[in-house]
């Protein structure tokens, strides 16, 4: 579904992707960990060029979206991006949030768009938050709100860039509820996080990055239990 | 000169004298309101497209916006209204003093506002523009929907502090014979061979004006920030 070639991405004379090469097949959850500064977060954001790779490939269903006359709009239609810091629009209502990007892009009725984001709503468990602000809404509700805008454009993949970093810890849970719910319904996601139980128990594969490539990767149990590389037994030393 | 005939007023009756010329100085408002009016709307709607053309990245546009800011900001007013009212009838082209006016205190705004413009859309977050972007929005989508929106709420105050200085600077224009406050002032002052009374009632004026105009501002920000 997505594959990356050869993927380089630097900030002036700062290398942060040296040369990821991966793939994500649909349905998968891929759980991406490393330390601080290993080029987790770039390598997501480049995946619908929020970040422009400075060299190498990005296909999508097959297409290649990191060209000049791609119209990445369309792709970034399919992919759903939840962000650290959530993101919502403080100057409009939660079920506007939700609805924007739907009547503007998909050109949904403004009923019919309101019918999903309510279904919505109802999944992460606040339908009774339809006419709040954000600035009214905790941490954790807020970044539920900000999963049901994303899954709003019903996206066949879910980009997560430490989705509960932000949070105090007793919300960090509800968030990961949704996630995991959404994981078991078979929808392909990319996440990247620092909860390595959370890592372990919902990734179909886990990739430990380090120094602007993958290191390792494999399935939970794998990476886990039985690390191969001296800086994956390291870096998991320190967190778990 | 009173109208009840008991002879000359004394100089310190302030009050009555502008009572006197109340339609004088009413009009003066007037023409000084519309003026400040008109040109902080049309100064606005340049501002916006400045900001817009210099945020563009394309560089021959932005250098163009970025000398015609610096140039309308380094020199003064007076010099562009005498410049729209005298200088451009060497080209054929003749403005009422009004018009004049309402173009080169338009221009003049338009520069000051589109630095207020570009301030307050660079302090909106860029995760804003991100997370617009990551549902499939356009540029001029995200600017529409998200960032302008929020931009135009943050600079709210200083779009009003602009209505008033324009409202204060406009009291040069009667230089070229538009009939504001301040040319009113002056026919008053001539009238009564005062000048202390009728300046006051001209700051009396201005102030009437700038004051009101603040606490509006100051209320419709309280309002609009009610719901963050």
């Amino acid at each position: 579904m997505i594959e990356v070639r050869n993927l380089h991405k630097s900030f002036g004379a700062l290398d942060i992707l040296k040369g990821m090469n991966m793939s994500i097949k649909q349905g998968e959850v891929v759980v991406v960990i490393g330390p601080s500064g290993s080029g987790k977060s770039t390598f997501l954001r480049c995946l619908n060029l929020l970040e422009t790779p400075t060299q190498g490939d990005i296909l999508f269903e097959g297409t290649k979206i990191n060209e000049k006359k791609h119209n990445i709009n369309k792709t970034r239609e399919k992919m759903g991006m939840v962000f650290q810091s959530f993101n919502l629009f403080p100057h409009m209502t939660v079920l506007n949030n939700i609805t924007l990007a739907p009547i503007k892009v998909k050109q949904l009725k403004k009923k019919q768009a309101e019918m999903v984001a309510m279904d919505l709503l109802t999944k992460v468990g606040l339908a009774d938050k339809a006419t709040a602000y954000p600035g009214q809404l905790s941490g954790g509700q807020k970044q539920r709100i900000a999963i049901a805008r994303a899954l709003a454009m019903q996206p066949h993949v879910m980009l997560f860039d430490e989705p509960t970093s932000a949070l105090d810890p007793e919300m960090v849970g509800e968030v990961l509820e949704v996630m995991k719910s959404l994981a078991s319904e078979g929808m392909t996601m990319v996440i990247v996080t620092h909860e390595m139980g959370f890592a372990r128990e919902v990734g179909d594969r886990i990739l430990f990055m380090d120094g602007g490539d993958v290191v390792e990767q494999g399935t939970p149990e794998q990476v886990f239990q039985h690390p191969q590389h001296s800086r994956t037994r390291d870096f998991l030393s320190k967190v778990l | 000169m009173s109208k009840d005939g008991k002879g000359v007023r004394p100089v310190l009756d302030w009050f009555g004298m502008l009572w006197d010329f109340k339609w004088d100085y009413l009009s003066g408002a007037k023409i000084t309101v519309l003026l400040s009016l008109f040109s902080v709307l049309a100064g606005f709607i340049l501002g916006v497209v400045i900001v817009l053309v210099r945020m563009s990245g394309f560089k021959p546009l932005k250098w163009l916006t970025t000398a015609y800011i610096e140039l309308v900001r380094g020199t003064p007013l007076l010099v562009q209204i005498f410049i729209i009212y005298f200088g451009l009838t060497e080209f054929g082209i003749e403005f009422s003093p009004f018009m004049a006016g309402v173009v080169a205190v338009s221009i003049n705004s338009s520069a000051y506002l589109s630095e207020i413009f570009r301030a307050g859309i660079q302090a909106i977050d860029r995760g804003q523009a991100e997370a617009a972007r990551s549902l499939g929005m356009s540029k001029a989508m995200t600017l529409r929907h998200i960032v302008l929106p929020q931009a135009f709420r943050n600079v709210l105050p200083a779009i009003g502090n602009e209505f008033v200085t324009i409202i204060k600077e406009t009291s040069i224009v009667s230089f070229i014979g538009i009939t504001d406050i301040m040319f009113q002032t002056e026919v008053i002052r001539s009238k009564t061979y005062t000048a202390l009374g009728p300046l006051m009632g001209a700051a009396m004026m201005y102030f009437i004006l700038t004051f009101t105009l603040s606490k509006a501002v100051a209320t419709l920000e309280r309002k609009l920030s009610s719901h963050d």
